[in-house]
């Protein structure tokens, strides 16, 4: 699971961020197998500056509210964690405050999973996308959009700096129910 | 003053200061012109590491040495055609391979670089029959999978031939002691007991042992005896010499030299020796020296011993080729403890502690004779002259060509012993790579402790326990390994490879350190290194140190191997696949990579192709109870569940410590709803591994599909405390969520 965003009273609200993204080892990041899309951007700041692992650098929306961002997949992924990167002190009025995550086959029909509300966050701020079901721990979809709907000190357009998606990591032997957790297992269970 | 500018290279390679021999070589080859300069001068380009100036010097000549070193200079530069031609010449198919052993061994690398598996085969076994001693020659028929028994080739034939090339040594340096003119020494040596005519037929050229095999069969002591005819001295050879008067040689040295076995009293005999022959023998002793020197510095190449015996340059000729007498019958006769042997086997004894694998050892048992260290030369006479003395009570048969005979005698037994270590060695080392692993580390076992605890062998050790998935035997043997020889790099890759197994990071990490401190520009260092960021689960760094191996040595199989196991973590099939045949192309036993192949297929569900792949690994490694496993799950996705629960079966038997077949049989039970079968092979591996959360899972399923459900869900709670990864806690939460809801169907895997 995502370590500690320090979460408000309030359900739904992430206040601040971390400064180092600290990640549980049984997940891993799925980005590398998806399309990016960006419902619009800046010259200059585009779709790459979210997947470029440099902070300084920036995506900037350039259109009307919602911005969308979205991630397709070439099949059916369980995912488990977003993770984002937004700086209220560097980006003020374009820090995103409201994001709705929606999931689903295509852009036909997606449907909200998951909805927070960032107060002045400043680092990395993790968004679980588990249900409260312990069977819907992971979701199961082909694609994936984030929506900001609204900006800090209501500004128009917004600026994310870094997104990560997370999944589980796959069962390293291939059609296996359950994963080996037993010395005695794990020692027989590959070659190398 | 050619001789002195000769004398003066020889001198800086001996010394190894390769800037002063190279200079002056190109005085001499400018003042003297000639193609056995141009050799010595590519020779200290070859030493320098310059291979690419040996190769541009010596393009186009046709001197048997020539070519070999331009072939070597070739091999080094990576150019395997130009290398091949030069060995063995398009348009001569007949013509002979240059250096004899080491010819035919560098051309069966060639082959084998090329793809060409059973012409490599072949070259390494003539090569083999010409000089017995050529480990690496064996060696790589056993990595080829095409050795035959370590008793064939280390065998009788084996032994004889090499009592001949000793037979020869010995009578080159008795020869030469006594006569400057090389030419007619070889012509007269014979090798017939009765008839000692003197073999001028025999021709002096270079053409290494072939001719002397024509010879073999005589009975005679050696020839060294009868070139004594030659040479006004008085002492004809016969087998059963009586009264033989030594040759004056021995003659001079008796009286000076009481018999013992101490090298220092040996000099006396070696001054007088000395001062007569000096130039010629020099010259001949240098060359000696310096294709032992260079020798040892091609790590790939075997001893050129062969080399030194069957070259057409310089003084060593005609020394060399002197027939000799398949001496084997009489000499058994003689007394033992001769020097010769025993010196031949100090220094292999010494010599096999450290890097067995160098071949020093036979540098070191040939050069003895040759050796600078002139005493032992003078020895051998001086013994063959104090044993002389020695064998009084012996008939006169010992006294014959002085202590030849019993020098002859001392060869027999070096021989022997150095071809029962082989014998010993080269079984280990077949069986090891045909993975008969248990029989292999028997065979090791019989080997004296001086032996069995130096680096190679317990490598070879810890590389059988590796493949038997002993872990922690292997991980002993690797430290043994370790202390024995620190700076030797020989399997540290697979020693890396148990310690992740054994998930050892510190240890791993630690031997990863030292290896890149030892050597930062061997593949094995990297491939350590490597297997500590994937411990780690830091695949991307674990990849890119694997592939720095790669490019260090494109030939080490098992970089590839693992790039391929890291490209498949990373999910990164296609480079995988790449990397996989890449080190099959090395190595098409690298059973490793048959199994990776394997792994990608069945992930991607092209099972037909899995099936296969996992069969050719079956085929090279019968014995390893993990790719039946593997090869089982195959069968079974491809519907075959029969045969694939056979393979199961096999695959526990071969190993009764691997859970995973038992674990895999219960699974396929499940699918074929044999489920009383799976439930009693679960719970046997639940006394087996009792904190095994799948274990607990499948029953747990087994239980629901049967109805039961209290035992369902004491088994599904039973797998939760297990903390399994969140996958499976979700899914087996969902499964006791549904306890109540009939089956699904997509329940499986």
């Amino acid at each position: 699971m995502a370590t500690e965003s320090s979460e408000s009273e309030e359900e739904g609200k992430i206040r601040g961020g971390n400064d180092k993204l600290i990640v549980d080892d049984d997940l891993r990041e799925m980005s590398k197998n998806a399309a990016w899309s960006v419902s619009s951007s800046k010259p200059g700041n585009g779709v790459n500056t979210l997947r470029d692992d440099n902070l300084e650098t920036y995506w900037q929306s350039d259109g009307l509210q919602p911005h969308l961002i979205n991630i397709q997949f070439q099949k059916k992924v369980k995912l488990q964690l977003v993770v984002l990167y937004v700086d209220f002190k560097l980006d003020e009025s374009y820090t995103p405050s409201k994001i709705s995550i929606r999931a689903g086959d295509g852009f036909h029909n997606l449907k909200e999973i998951k909805s927070v509300e960032l107060v002045k966050p400043t680092g990395w701020v993790c968004v679980s996308l588990s249900g409260t079901d312990p069977r819907e721990f992971f979701v199961n979809t082909f694609m994936l959009q984030i929506a900001i709907l609204s900006n800090h000190l209501n500004g128009r357009d917004t600026h994310i700096r870094q997104i990560k998606v997370y999944g589980p990591r796959p069962n390293p032997i291939p059609r296996q129910p359950f994963h080996f957790t037993s010395m005695e297992f794990l020692t027989y269970s590959t070659l190398r | 003053m050619e001789a002195m500018l000769v004398d003066c290279v020889h001198n800086s390679l001996r010394h190894f200061v390769y800037k002063n021999a190279i200079f002056m070589c190109e005085r001499l080859c400018a003042e003297f012109p000639s193609e056995v300069n141009l050799q010595l001068l590519a020779t200290s380009y070859l030493q320098n590491n310059q291979a690419y100036s040996a190769y541009h010097l010596l393009k186009g000549t046709q001197m048997a040495q020539s070519r070999y070193l331009f072939a070597l200079s070739c091999f080094q530069m990576d150019l395997l055609n130009e290398a091949e031609s030069a060995l063995c010449p398009v348009n001569e198919p007949g013509a002979e391979i240059p250096n004899g052993a080491a010819g035919h061994y560098l051309l069966g690398l060639i082959y084998k670089y090329t793809d060409r598996r059973k012409n490599a085969a072949q070259q390494f076994k003539q090569s083999l029959t010409i000089d017995p001693l050529l480990w690496s020659a064996y060696e790589e028929l056993c990595i080829l999978g095409a050795a035959e028994e370590a008793i064939a080739v280390f065998g009788e034939t084996a032994a004889l031939s090499i009592q001949k090339q000793y037979m020869q040594q010995l009578s080159t340096s008795l020869g030469l002691n006594t006569y400057n003119e090389e030419r007619n020494l070889t012509s007269t040596k014979t090798t017939n007991s009765e008839d000692y005519s003197p073999r001028q037929s025999k021709h002096t050229h270079g053409h290494g042992l072939k001719d002397i095999s024509g010879n073999f069969h005589s009975h005679g002591l050696n020839g060294g005896a009868s070139n004594m005819t030659f040479y006004n001295t008085p002492s004809p050879v016969a087998a059963q010499l009586s009264g033989m008067a030594p040759p004056p040689l021995f003659r001079n040295f008796q009286p000076a030299v009481p018999n013992q076995n101490s090298l220092t009293t040996d000099s006396s005999p070696k001054s007088t020796v000395n001062s007569t022959i000096q130039a010629p023998r020099r010259k001949f002793v240098d060359e000696g020296k310096l294709r032992k020197i260079s020798g040892r510095l091609f790590s790939d190449s075997g001893p050129r011993r062969s080399s030194r015996l069957s070259t057409d340059s310089g003084a060593n000729t005609n020394a060399s080729v002197a027939t000799v007498s398949g001496n084997g019958n009489n000499t058994s006769k003689y007394l033992g403890g001769s020097k010769l042997s025993s010196l031949a086997l100090r220094s292999v004894t010494l010599r096999k502690g450290h890097s067995w694998a160098n071949e020093n050892i036979i540098e070191g048992v040939r050069g003895e004779p040759f050796d600078d260290s002139r005493p032992n030369t003078a020895s051998t006479t001086g013994s063959m002259s104090s044993t002389d003395a020695k064998s009084c009570d012996q008939d006169d048969e010992t006294m014959s060509v002085g202590g030849t005979s019993l020098s002859v005698q001392r060869i027999t037994i070096g021989v022997s012993e150095i071809l029962c270590l082989l014998r010993t060695l080269g079984e280990g080392c077949r069986l090891s790579y045909m993975y008969r692993c248990q029989e292999a580390l028997d065979t090791y076992m019989k080997l004296p402790h001086k032996h069995y605890n130096t680096g190679w062998v317990l490598s070879q050790v810890g590389k059988a326990y590796f493949e038997l998935i002993d872990y922690l035997e292997a991980e002993k043997a690797f430290r043994l390994a370790r202390q024995a020889s620190p700076y030797s790099l020989e399997g540290m890759d697979i020693y890396s490879t148990v310690l992740y197994h054994l998930k050892e990071d510190m240890k791993l990490s630690y031997l990863a350190q030292e290896l890149i401190s030892t050597d930062r520009l061997a593949p094995q260092s990297w491939c350590a290194m490597g297997n500590c960021y994937s411990l780690q689960k830091d695949h991307e760094t674990a990849l890119k140190n694997f592939l720095r191996a790669v490019q260090l040595n494109p030939r080490f199989a098992y970089a590839h191997t693992l790039c391929g196991h890291e490209y498949t973590t990373l999910e990164d099939f296609e480079n995988g696949m790449k990397s996989y045949q890449n080190a099959l192309r090395v190595d098409t036993r690298h059973y490793n990579a048959w199994y990776g192949l394997g792994m990608i297929y069945l992930r991607q569900e092209k099972l037909e192709f899995s099936e296969h792949h996992f069969r050719m690994a079956f085929l090279i490694n019968p014995s390893s109870s993990v790719i039946m496993s593997y090869l089982g799950t195959a069968l079974h996705a491809l519907k075959r569940s029969e045969e694939g629960i056979e393979i199961m079966e096999q695959a526990i038997l071969a190993d009764r410590k691997n859970p995973l077949p038992m674990y895999q049989k219960a699974n396929i039970l499940v699918c074929l709803e044999r489920l009383d079968e799976a439930l009693e092979v679960l719970e046997e591996l639940k006394e087996y591994a009792p904190s095994e959360s799948s274990v607990y899972a499948l029953m747990g399923r087994i239980y629901k599909r049967r109805n039961m459900h209290d035992k369902a869900m004491l088994h599904f709670g039973l797998a939760l405390d297990m903390k399994p990864p969140a996958t499976d806690v979700a899914a087996i939460k969902a499964a006791m969520e549904k306890l109540h809801v009939p089956d699904e169907i997509d329940e499986s895997p």
